[in-house]
């Protein structure tokens, strides 16, 4: 038999979600399709997250425009259930599951209080700076040396060219893994999105310059699922991308061109091949507001800094906090699809913290 | 550029144009898309191709290369490792659906039409072979199996030849105590052989590695079909 709702408790509590990014929005959109209510803080002056502030072009493996995507996502927040802080940090929390108090605190008008039964950490990830930790890649030495990022923003543009000379490319190589599996560096994990995106972009650059060669240089290809069939067949088989397995040691500068210095570990033999551009495929890192969220909630988090989720496989977003969540890439690398399912589930379990503190249930 | 010669062999290296032309040849071929998809580069074919057991072969390697459009490496393994498979198609175990043994059948084609030193040295030792299979239609004779006739087949190969119709009739089917024919083929099927032939280039293909054998072939073909009735067929 139930217990009676505890007229002291406030079922109008709203939701907390931290993070405007996908796994936010998606949180709070199935948060106020139930009937609940949710507030976003985020950070930046604009909701959508990485896909956006980082100028995504196309999200891999659909090539769906990644500002269209955002956008769908956006517009489906606005709604009563939702109250949205943009440019707003949560600076202070106290109380506990059921009842947190928060100060939210904003750029231009300063700390609002704000009452919450359960919050969710959606702080997601920052990419992998590859001059941080070592300049093994002359990342910050060679123009023509970029990252993921940076050559996402260019298809953004629609101009793939060289920074060096502002020329198109007529040889483009990815090296994988830069910034994840790595002891030397102590990002021991795998970012899981980066082969698929390199594909993804693989694709994108031959389509846009039919006369550029473009290689993939990796340690294994991690396609799961249909990304298999979806981005990594295509790349190779229709759109001729060469996928060489064995890792650059170095690039240097050689006239007007980078050399990538590696072995071929397949055919057995060594490499040194002249490149135009050369991208680095960096991985994830928790974000600036991950670290800080889950040191103000007092959230544990994994040996990366990473928030960790104390259910293992059965339970993917619960922190050590009760009443607290976490979702999308804040709890660790993930694409858009993890995130969004994660944030789903992230809203589920924080409806039932608010609905069992207002009928007074444990 | 100085090419790697992984065999001791010895071909003549061409300009890179000259190779890239064989390699679009090989790339025209309208089977040329059902052997080769894209490379793992996963081994699987090694595994199962018993000629790597014995050479320094790799179906892989060749599937990698035509799909890297390595034209050097391409032209390498052209004049050298096609001619180490023995076109089993064990290798169509691949997980992509890829055919290296279907990819070396095209390459082999390749070399040959375009009369590559290097395939008429790897064929040099077949003459008898082809000559017994396109003008009889039957199989190898047993009394084919002599050393010079199949240099690759070992030192063994000498002993047999030397006692070879004792050894024939210590076999225990009386079908096989034959040393000089494999079975009777009728005049119709013949005719028909040398019209296939004679139809899919095969003839062209003969001229260009071994102009001597394909000057008997011709003379033996040519005459049986005129008797036929086929007197306008020439393999000229």
């Amino acid at each position: 038999m139930p217990e009676a709702v505890n007229p002291e408790r406030n079922p109008e509590n709203p939701i907390l979600i931290i993070g405007g990014g996908p796994a936010g929005l998606e949180a709070a959109k199935g948060i106020a399709e139930l009937g609940y209510k949710a507030v976003i803080v985020e950070k930046a002056n604009v909701l959508g997250g990485t896909p956006i502030l980082s100028s995504y072009a196309a999200l891999t493996p659909d090539f769906r425009s990644a500002e269209d995507a955002m956008g769908e996502m956006i517009a489906a927040v606005q709604r009563p259930e939702v109250d949205i802080h943009l440019g707003s940090q949560v600076t202070a929390v106290s109380g506990q599951a059921g009842a947190f108090d928060l100060t939210v605190t904003s750029a231009v008008d300063g700390p609002t209080q704000v009452q919450a039964g359960a919050a969710i950490i959606a702080t997601g990830f920052q990419h992998f700076d590859p001059g941080r930790e070592t300049q093994q890649y002359g990342y910050y030495e060679h123009d023509d040396v970029i990252t993921l990022v940076d050559l996402e923003r260019m298809l953004k543009a629609e101009q793939v060219v060289r920074p060096s000379n502002g020329e198109p490319p007529k040889r483009l190589c990815f090296i994988q893994c830069v910034g994840s599996r790595d002891r030397q560096i102590g990002n021991e994990y795998c970012s899981k999105v980066c082969c698929g995106v390199a594909a993804k972009e693989s694709i994108e650059v031959r389509k846009l310059l039919p006369d550029c060669k473009v290689f993939i240089f990796y340690i294994d290809m991690r396609m799961y699922g249909y990304w298999e069939n979806e981005i990594y067949w295509p790349s190779q088989e229709k759109y001729k991308v060469n996928y060489v397995k064995g890792i650059a040691t170095e690039i240097v500068k050689k006239g007007d061109h980078l050399i990538v210095r590696g072995e071929d570990t397949t055919m057995g033999r060594p490499m040194e091949v002249p490149m135009d551009i050369v991208v680095l495929s960096v991985g994830m890192e928790p974000s600036e507001g991950t670290k800080q969220m889950a040191a103000m909630f007092g959230a544990e988090v994994n040996k990366y800094k990473f928030i960790e989720t104390v259910g293992g496989a059965l339970n993917t977003v619960q922190t050590s906090v009760e009443g607290v969540l976490a979702c999308g890439a804040a709890t660790g690398p993930a694409d858009i699809e993890d995130s969004i399912s994660s944030a789903s589930a992230a809203a589920m379990k924080a409806i039932a913290v608010v609905r069992k503190t207002a009928m007074g249930v444990s | 550029m100085p090419t790697l010669d992984l065999s001791g062999r010895n071909y003549r290296d061409v300009p890179y144009e000259q190779k890239e032309r064989l390699f679009e040849e090989v790339k025209a071929d309208m089977r040329f898309d059902d052997y080769l998809h894209g490379c793992y580069d996963c081994g699987i074919c090694v595994a199962a191709c018993p000629s790597a057991r014995f050479y320094d072969f790799s179906p892989r390697k060749i599937a990698q290369t035509v799909s890297r459009e390595d034209v050097d490496l391409f032209y390498l393994f052209l004049n050298d490792s096609v001619w180490d498979c023995s076109q089993c198609f064990s290798c169509d175990v691949c997980p992509r659906k890829n055919s290296p043994g279907g990819l070396i059948t095209l390459m082999r084609e390749v070399a040959v039409k375009n009369g590559l030193a290097s395939a008429q040295e790897a064929l040099e030792g077949y003459g008898r072979v082809v000559y017994k299979i396109m003008a009889t239609g039957t199989q190898v004779s047993p009394d084919m199996l002599q050393d010079n006739a199949f240099p690759d087949w070992g030192p063994h190969v000498k002993d047999i030849s030397k006692n070879l119709e004792t050894w024939r009739r210590a076999l225990p089917p009386e079908t096989l105590h034959t040393t000089e024919t494999s079975w009777q083929v009728d005049d119709k099927t013949i005719t028909e052989l040398y019209l296939i032939w004679h139809m899919t280039g095969v003839m062209d293909m003969i001229k260009e590695v071994d102009e001597g054998l394909f000057m008997i072939l011709q003379d033996v073909m040519e005459e049986r079909l005129e008797e036929a009735g086929y007197d306008d067929i020439s393999f000229d």
